[in-house]
C-alpha cells in the first residue's frame, strides 16, 4: 500500500517536472542545432550537435557578452541598492513606532498597484528631462521603484516573524539598536534576505519592457539584445536558444548558492519555531 | 501594605536575615542592587496596566512579583528593565533615577520566559554576547563564559546551538548569559514556566542556591504562588495593576491583607465564607462561632479559614461531605457548608464517605475576617 503510494507520487512528480523542464530542455537541444535542423518538421531529436551558436553569441558579431555585462551591472547594482535600502526600511516598519507608519506602509504598497506599462511614458519623459535615458543610473533608479516596495514588503514579514525578545535581550546585553540588528536580527533573517535577493535579482535580470524603452545603445541588457534575433524576415531560433542558455547561467548559479537559505526562508512561520535555528 | 523606604535607615528590615550574603558579595563595600519604584503608572490607551506601583527592594534580596496573568507583574518587570517606559513615575536604581535610561545603560540582566537565546549562535557565543558588546578582551571572555557555564552545569554544551538543547538546558543557557557579566540586578520573567513539573522543582532549588551564592538582587515574576512562597525572601502580590500586599512569604500566608490575597495564596487556598458580625459574635451558616477576640463593628464580613485549620468535630458548622480527594500523604475533603463548597486538608485519612453529614470546626485564632465589601482585612 505504502509502496503504491510512493510509486504514484514519483510518477506524479516526474510528470510535473517534465512539464516544467520541457521548454528548458527543448531550448537546450535547440541551442546545439543548426538553424536548418531547428526548422525541420517533424522536429528531430537526433541531429549532429554544433557549437556554432554558442560561438556566435559569445565571440561572433552578435556576441552577447557586453549585454550580459550590462545585465549584471543593472541587476546587480539594483539588487544591492534594494537590499541596502529595503532592509532598514522593512526593519523600521516591522519594529519601530513612528508617526505616519501606517500611511508610509500603505504608500509603499500603493506603488505596486499601478500597472507598470502605464508608467513607461512618464518615466521616459522624466528620464529624458534629466538626461537619464540610456544610462545605467537611469535604468537602475527605475528598477528600484519596483523592487524596493516588493523587497520591503517581503522583508517586513520576515522581521515580524522574529520574536521581539530577541532585540530586547540584545538591548539588555548592551548591544544598542544597530548592533542588535546586525548581530542578532539580520543573521536570523538571512533566509528572507536570500529569498528577497533572488526575487529582486531575477526581476531585474529578466526585465525587458523598461530596458528596451529606457535603455538603447549603451545600456542594452541581454534580454533586449536577444530580441534582435527576432526580426521581420526571420527568427534565429538556435541563436536565441543559445543566448537564453547563456542568460540563464548566472541566475541558476545564484539560485544554487542561495538554495540552502531559500528553502529555510520559504518555510519561516509555517511551523512554530520552524526555519529558525 | 506600606513598603519600607531605602532611606529609612537600617532598622528592622526584611532583608536583615540575609546579611551574610550581602557581605559575601560586597566584601565590606556598598552592595549595589537597591531598587525603588515610585508611583509607576502604565496605560495603554484607555487600559490601565499599572495603577501606581511603589516598591523597594534591598540589595541581595530575592524578590518575587506574584499575581494572576494580567495583573501587571510582567509590565512592572519590563519597566524595571527599561523595555517599556512608564506613563508616570520613576525607577530608581542605587539612588539614581534611571527612568529615562536605555535598557543597556541600567546594568541589569534578564531571563525571558521564552529564554530569547540567539538561535544562530553557539551556547558559548550566546553567553559571551553581553561581554563582547562591551569589548571585553578575548581571554577574559573565555574565562568568564566557562565560569558562568560551570555554575549552571552546561560547560559541556558550549559548542552546541540552542536548537540542540533540551528545554532545561536552554533555560540554563539563558541564566548563564544573565550571570556572566555580574549585573547589579537580575530580572527573571517566569523562568521556570516552560519546564516540566519535576524539573521545575529541581531548578527552583538550584536557582535559589545560585542567587544566594552570587548575592545579586533578583526580581522574579511568577503566577505560581507556591513558587513565589518557596523561593523568595519577600513577595509582592499583584492584583489588577496594583500591589495589594508586600511581605515575607510566611507573613503573607499568616496574615493576608485582603480576601483576594487570601484566596490566591496556599494550596488549596483559604476557604472564604460569608458571615455576619453582630454584638461581638460571628454568625456563619446559621451558627454562632466563638471568638478569640472582639471583632469590631457589626455588619457583613467574609470569614476565612485555611484548609489545614479545619477539622471534623462533634460540634461546629453543619456540613455534608461532597468529595474526598486522596493525595497519598494528605487528603482533601470537599465539604458543602450552606450551599458553598469548602476544602479541608488533613494528614489522617478520615473515616468519611461522600454524602455524610458532619460538623466542621476550627480554632478561634485560625480565623481571618475580611470586610465583605472592600475585602480588607479586619484586624481581630
Amino acid at each position: 500500500m505504502k509502496r503504491a503510494r510512493t510509486v504514484a507520487l514519483v510518477v506524479l512528480a516526474a510528470a510535473l517536472l517534465a512539464i516544467w523542464a520541457f521548454p528548458v530542455l527543448w531550448a537546450l537541444l535547440t541551442s546545439f542545432k543548426t538553424e536548418r535542423d531547428v526548422l525541420a518538421y517533424p522536429p528531430t531529436v537526433i541531429f549532429t550537435p554544433t557549437l556554432r551558436n554558442y560561438h556566435d553569441v559569445l565571440f561572433g558579431a552578435t556576441s552577447l557578452l557586453p549585454n550580459l555585462l550590462s545585465s549584471v551591472i543593472v541587476a546587480g547594482v539594483s539588487t544591492l541598492l534594494t537590499l541596502l535600502l529595503a532592509i532598514p526600511a522593512a526593519y523600521a516598519l516591522a519594529r519601530l513606532d513612528f508617526p505616519g507608519k501606517r500611511t508610509s506602509g500603505f504608500y509603499v504598497l500603493a506603488t505596486q498597484m499601478l500597472p507598470p506599462v502605464g508608467l513607461i511614458i512618464p518615466y521616459y519623459l522624466v528620464l529624458q528631462k534629466i538626461g537619464g535615458l540610456d544610462t545605467y543610473a537611469g535604468l537602475i533608479v527605475i528598477y528600484l521603484t519596483f523592487s524596493l516596495p516588493f523587497a520591503i514588503w517581503l522583508m517586513v514579514s520576515y522581521f515580524e516573524d522574529i520574536p521581539h525578545e530577541m532585540e530586547e535581550a540584545a538591548l539588555l546585553d548592551r548591544a544598542g539598536r544597530l548592533r542588535a540588528l546586525w548581530y542578532v536580527i539580520l543573521p536570523q533573517a538571512r533566509g528572507g534576505i536570500a529569498v528577497t535577493t533572488i526575487f529582486v535579482f531575477l526581476n531585474a535580470w529578466n526585465e525587458f519592457l523598461f530596458a528596451v524603452v529606457l535603455g538603447g545603445n549603451r545600456v542594452r541588457p541581454v534580454t533586449v539584445a536577444m530580441f534582435n534575433f527576432i526580426s521581420v524576415e526571420q527568427t534565429l531560433w538556435a541563436k536565441l536558444a543559445a543566448g537564453a542558455m547563456l542568460a540563464m547561467a548566472p541566475v541558476i548559479l545564484l539560485g544554487l548558492l542561495a538554495q540552502r537559505h531559500i528553502v529555510k526562508g520559504l518555510t519561516v512561520g509555517a511551523v512554530k519555531g520552524g526555519g529558525r535555528r | 501594605m506600606t513598603s519600607w523606604r531605602a532611606s529609612s535607615g537600617s532598622g528592622a528590615r526584611p532583608g536583615e536575615d540575609r546579611a551574610p550574603n550581602a557581605s559575601e558579595a560586597g566584601a565590606g563595600r556598598h552592595t549595589p542592587g537597591r531598587v525603588g519604584m515610585r508611583g509607576i503608572v502604565k496605560r495603554h490607551g484607555s487600559f490601565t496596566a499599572l495603577a501606581g506601583i511603589d516598591l523597594d527592594i534591598a540589595p541581595g534580596e530575592f524578590f518575587a512579583l506574584l499575581g494572576p496573568s494580567g495583573s501587571g507583574k510582567t509590565t512592572t518587570l519590563r519597566i524595571l528593565a527599561g523595555l517599556e517606559p512608564p506613563t508616570a513615575g520613576t525607577v530608581v536604581l542605587d539612588g539614581e533615577d534611571v527612568t529615562a535610561r536605555e535598557p543597556g545603560a541600567r546594568d541589569v540582566a534578564m531571563v525571558f520566559q521564552s529564554y530569547a537565546l540567539y538561535p544562530h549562535m553557539t551556547v558559548f557565543d550566546n553567553i559571551a554576547f553581553p561581554l563582547r558588546m562591551i569589548a571585553t578582551p578575548q581571554h577574559e571572555v573565555e574565562r568568564a563564559v566557562r565560569d558562568a557555564a560551570a555554575k549552571v552545569h552546561i560547560d559541556h554544551l558550549l559548542a552546541r546551538r540552542p536548537g540542540q538543547l533540551s528545554g532545561g538546558q536552554q533555560q540554563r543557557c539563558a541564566l548563564a548569559r544573565a550571570i556572566v557579566r555580574k549585573p547589579r540586578l537580575f530580572l527573571l520573567d517566569e523562568p521556570l514556566s516552560n519546564l516540566d513539573a519535576k524539573l521545575r522543582l529541581e531548578t527552583r532549588v538550584e536557582l535559589r542556591k545560585l542567587q544566594r551564592a552570587l548575592g545579586v538582587t533578583t526580581v522574579y515574576v511568577t503566577h505560581d504562588q507556591e513558587e513565589a512562597m518557596t523561593i523568595a525572601d519577600r513577595v509582592a502580590v499583584f492584583m489588577e495593576g496594583r500591589i495589594v500586599q508586600v511581605g515575607r512569604p510566611q507573613d503573607i500566608f499568616a496574615r493576608p491583607a485582603s480576601a483576594i490575597v487570601a484566596a490566591f495564596i496556599g494550596s488549596p487556598p483559604m476557604n472564604l465564607l460569608p458571615a455576619e458580625v453582630h454584638d461581638g459574635l460571628l454568625k456563619v451558616a446559621g451558627v454562632d462561632v466563638p471568638l478569640a477576640r472582639p471583632l469590631g463593628a457589626n455588619g457583613p464580613v467574609t470569614l476565612g479559614v485555611r484548609p489545614a485549620a479545619l477539622r471534623i468535630a462533634d460540634r461546629g458548622l453543619p456540613a455534608r461531605v461532597y468529595l474526598i480527594e486522596n493525595l497519598g500523604d494528605t487528603t482533601i475533603v470537599d465539604l458543602d457548608v450552606a450551599g458553598q463548597v469548602i476544602k479541608l486538608r488533613t494528614e489522617q485519612p478520615p473515616a468519611l464517605h461522600e454524602g455524610d453529614a458532619v460538623h466542621v470546626a476550627f480554632a478561634p485564632d485560625a480565623m481571618h475576617v475580611f470586610e465583605r465589601d472592600s475585602g480588607a482585612r479586619r484586624d481581630v
